[in-house]
């Protein structure tokens, strides 16, 4: 199927690409929906379909390996790349998203296996040791600037990196060596401090609201997401593959990736095994806001999601459904120092290279349609119609389906709701000509519990 | 548990319980066994008190604009362009407005889309329904496209309502789709064709839709329910850009490398610099649903939304500045502060009941965002004159041609009291 979606250049081909990627997503689809547990990788049948994983342990001490390997684009390009692995896993893209708590003395070991230098930084974090002295900037003896951190030696040096983090928030560690290169290579990851004293909130502040109110950052565990944005040059990856310079101002990206994977591989589960070295899922699956304790469709904090860009532009990201509110930036509360509000909600979060947004994310069925008791106003047409999408339900109603035209690919289970979420620089919604994939994902909002959903 | 009352004037469940004769019959065989294996929980409808007649009825199509010189050989101007009238130059996709314009007349507009698309405007708390119908495209019989309208932002949207064909419908050719909306929140919002949307999108199908407050009335409007959001005239900026290359290719059938985006003209509400400055269109003729051009103009007739800033000293001035072009811009207003008191239809106050507002001079505005920014007009004695324009001076340029063009126009302020109230916003 990849290498039938590679061969699209024509206007019609595309047109069919958006054909294809029906069965192409069916597959994803159903695994995400199925729970299909059978087909995510052994060593991951303990992940959830969807949801931020976390790689953390007692001592938030760290043994990185960096590591060559190739990633699958949905063009059925394949892409040559390096990464940060735990010590004895296989090649991974993006690198692990580093999970500690806040106080932790976080400890990182870097070994280095590539042909090339490399080194980490850690943007956001204070007073990081380099095999216990002061990370600072390298320099030739002549004074050139040789890299932003010191370095673990090309084939088989090692460096320690340690630090306190000192600050819970969400920030990015990426090689800060030769970095124009290698961080568009994929050395690069998520690194998640979690407040000590409250791990399922973002920050630890918290705001007044001007009625007397309180406001956290309190989230539901179960929907924490990372949106790691990134992009490549595969010219510039075939060149580091094949040992050939590369002249940077010829730098131009062609694939846009969320967690290391391009719609509709984005919305794939955590884990799976079609996609061996690209381990995170992108979509987003949530349930309808509900404040009412004793309803037991009571669901009363907001998703978590955790925007962090490597790439070399703004990405203006746009979640269909609702606004979101940013509540950080770069790991800072968004609470002045006289303890008001300073968030926001955003309909496109924009998110700079080398940012990261933090945005509590719900969505509440306000107008409470009911097919019976209150249904939409107006008329929606007869089936032969309309052209009807891959996750639509038949019905407007959330939890309920619906008669759909013979031969549709539905992929909708139980009448839950859909909504893009997706870069609105449109230009990277694609991937090196085929339209519809690069910077997209989906949120999925299932109908209130106790529902029928798989 | 179904009842006969489904939301589909005839559904298939409908139409093969009442028996649909021959054609029932053969549609039976095909239709009924998928029918049967879906995991059906179907609710049908109740009759509602159903809106049969729209507020807006939008119709979206293919059309031609004018852009400035230089010729941009073999983009710009297009060789398929018609020649009536004189100057037309580039090849779009968008929405025209035909409320009003009797049915058996909508297919007259076939080939007349207008860039940008109609700004419309909802007040908070009020339903409103748009009804969408697809003309097609006259140069493109190939292309069966069909076309959504997204309220771009809109809170908590349910899916059908979205206009993202994935997730619910899409309107085929010589069909409707009417989208309803009960809006609870005032704001600068935008819309857009979701359908293949890299590709409809920068062929024009983008436009401004705002909510009004409930605080607002004729006499005393507001942006937001805050009285520091007080206006006397407001003006739309809708930007985007023309890369004339990928507007050639969907005339001539060819296929752009999106990756390569390179757009070479830079428009706001759909024109360049110097057109931006040139009066609005005259409207729609409701008998034939022509557009009616702007005086002295011809060549502007399917781009009626003037950019020209006209007020008078001490006028609170509300620039709504949306951005659905797919490159982040800096538009400035040199000497005049900009208040910025929104951004994404959301009022800039925390929930600490602070003020988020700040003033700027310039507004940094990535694809896909909104913001509102208020200026006071200065006091003058006689017609003074100011640029609002990219400060990103590369696009000031028509297709790369020295001079000035672009994302460019004109404030003139004229001495208090010369300009009667205003009665629609670009006006």
């Amino acid at each position: 199927m990849q290498s039938e979606v590679r061969l699209m250049r024509s206007k019609k081909s595309v047109k069919m690409a958006r054909l294809l990627a029906g069965p192409l997503v069916l597959v994803l689809v159903a695994a995400i929906l199925g729970g299909n547990i059978g087909i995510v990788t052994a060593a991951h049948t303990d992940w959830p379909a969807s949801g931020m994983i976390c790689t953390s342990n007692d001592t938030a001490s760290f043994s990185l390996v960096t590591m060559e390997g190739t990633i699958n684009m949905p063009d059925g390009n394949t892409i040559y790349m390096w990464g940060f692995s735990e010590a004895g896993q296989p090649f991974q893209h993006p690198s692990p998203v580093l999970c500690v708590n806040e106080g932790d003395t976080v400890t990182i070991v870097l070994h280095n296996t590539l042909p090339k230098d490399v080194s980490i930084v850690f943007p956001g974090q204070n007073n990081v040791l380099a095999n216990s002295v002061p990370s600072q900037p390298v320099f030739s003896a002549i004074g050139n600037l040789t890299s932003l951190a010191p370095v673990a030696a090309a084939n088989g040096g090692s460096m320690t990196y340690s630090f306190v983090a000192e600050k819970p928030g969400t920030y990015l560690y990426y090689s800060g060596t030769e970095a124009v290169k290698q961080v568009n290579m994929g050395l690069f990851g998520a690194l998640v401090v979690r407040p000590a004293a409250h791990p399922d909130w973002a920050y630890n502040e918290t705001v007044a609201g001007e009625f007397g109110e309180t406001y956290t950052t309190q989230f539901e565990p179960t929907t924490e997401y990372v949106m790691m944005l990134s992009e490549i040059d595969p010219n510039l990856h075939m060149a580091v593959e094949q040992g050939l310079p590369y002249n940077m101002n010829n730098y131009r990206s062609r694939y846009w990736l969320i967690n290391g994977r391009s719609f509709p591989d984005t919305i794939a589960p955590n884990g799976a095994e079609w996609l061996p070295n690209q381990p995170y899922s992108s979509l987003v699956h949530i349930h309808p806001y509900n404040d009412d304790p004793t309803s037991p469709a009571y669901n009363p904090y907001p998703a978590l999601v955790r925007f962090l860009s490597v790439g070399s532009e703004d990405y203006p990201h746009h979640p269909h459904g609702n606004h979101g509110r940013i509540i950080a930036r770069d790991g800072n509360v968004l609470v002045g120092e006289g303890g008001e509000d300073l968030s926001y909600e955003k309909f496109t979060v924009v998110v700079g290279p080398g940012e990261t947004h933090d945005e509590l994310f719900a969505w509440t069925d306000v107008e409470q349609w009911d097919p019976v008791t209150n249904p939409i106003p107006v008329e929606i047409p007869q089936l032969q119609n309309l052209v009807f999408g891959t996750f639509y339900s038949g019905s407007p109603y959330l939890g309920n389906l619906d008669t759909l035209p013979v031969g549709h690919q539905a992929l909708n289970q139980c009448g839950e709701y859909y909504h893009i979420a997706h870069n609105h620089s449109l230009q990277q919604i694609t991937a090196w000509g085929v339209v519809l994939s690069g910077h997209i994902t989906f949120t999925r909002i299932d109908p209130p519990l106790p529902n029928d959903c798989p | 548990m179904s009842k006969d009352n489904s939301t589909q004037r005839l559904s298939r469940r409908r139409f093969l319980k009442v028996g649909g004769g021959l054609i029932g019959a053969a549609a039976a065989a095909t239709v009924l066994p998928k029918a049967l294996l879906r995991p059906t929980k179907v609710v049908e409808a109740s009759p509602a008190a159903q809106i049969t007649e729209p507020n807006l009825h939008f119709v979206a199509t293919d059309g031609w604009v004018h852009l400035p010189p230089p010729e941009v050989p073999p983009y710009h101007p297009d060789d398929m362009a018609p020649v009536n009238p004189a100057g037309l130059t580039t090849y779009i996709f968008g929405f025209r407005d035909l409320t009003g314009v009797a049915d058996q007349q909508l297919f007259t507009q076939k080939m007349k889309a207008q860039l940008t698309s109609p700004t419309f405007w909802i007040d908070e708390g009020t339903d409103f329904t748009l009804k969408l119908t697809n003309l097609g495209l006259q140069i493109r019989p190939d292309l069966i496209d069909a076309h959504t309208l997204h309220f771009h932002g809109f809170r908590n949207a349910i899916p059908i309502f979205d206009g993202e064909p994935h997730s619910s419908v899409g309107v085929p050719i010589a069909r409707d789709l009417t989208y309803f909306y009960r809006p609870h929140e005032p704001g600068t919002y935008m819309y857009h064709c979701h359908f293949e949307e890299t590709e409809h999108v920068h062929m024009g199908m983008v436009g401004v839709v705002f909510v009004r407050p409930a605080a607002d009335t004729p006499s005393q409007r507001y942006a937001y329910n805050d009285p520091a959001t007080a206006f006397d005239r407001e003006f739309v900026m809708c930007m985007n850009e023309v890369w004339s290359l990928a507007h050639w290719c969907d005339s001539h059938v060819q296929l752009p490398e999106w990756s390569d985006y390179a757009p070479d003209f830079w428009l706001l509400n759909g024109r360049a610099y110097p057109d931006t400055i040139e009066p609005p269109g005259g409207g729609t003729d409701l008998a034939t649903g022509e557009l009616i051009p702007p005086a002295g103009r011809p060549d502007l007739k399917y781009q009626p939304i003037s950019s020209l800033v006209q007020v008078n000293s001490g006028d609170r001035v509300l620039l709504r500045f949306v951005n659905l072009g797919y490159v982040e811009q800096s538009m400035r207003l040199p000497g005049v502060p900009l208040r910025v008191v929104g951004r994404d239809a959301t009022l800039l106050r925390g929930r600490s009941g602070n003020d988020l507002s700040y003033y700027t001079d310039t507004i940094i505005i990535g694809p896909g965002e909104s913001v509102d920014a208020i200026f006071v007009a200065p006091d003058v004695t006689s017609e003074t004159r100011l640029l609002l324009a990219n400060r990103n001076y590369a696009r000031l340029s028509n297709g790369g041609a020295p001079g000035y063009g672009g994302q460019m126009t004109e404030v003139r302020i004229f001495p208090a009291g010369t300009l009667p109230p205003q009665t629609e916003p670009n006006t």
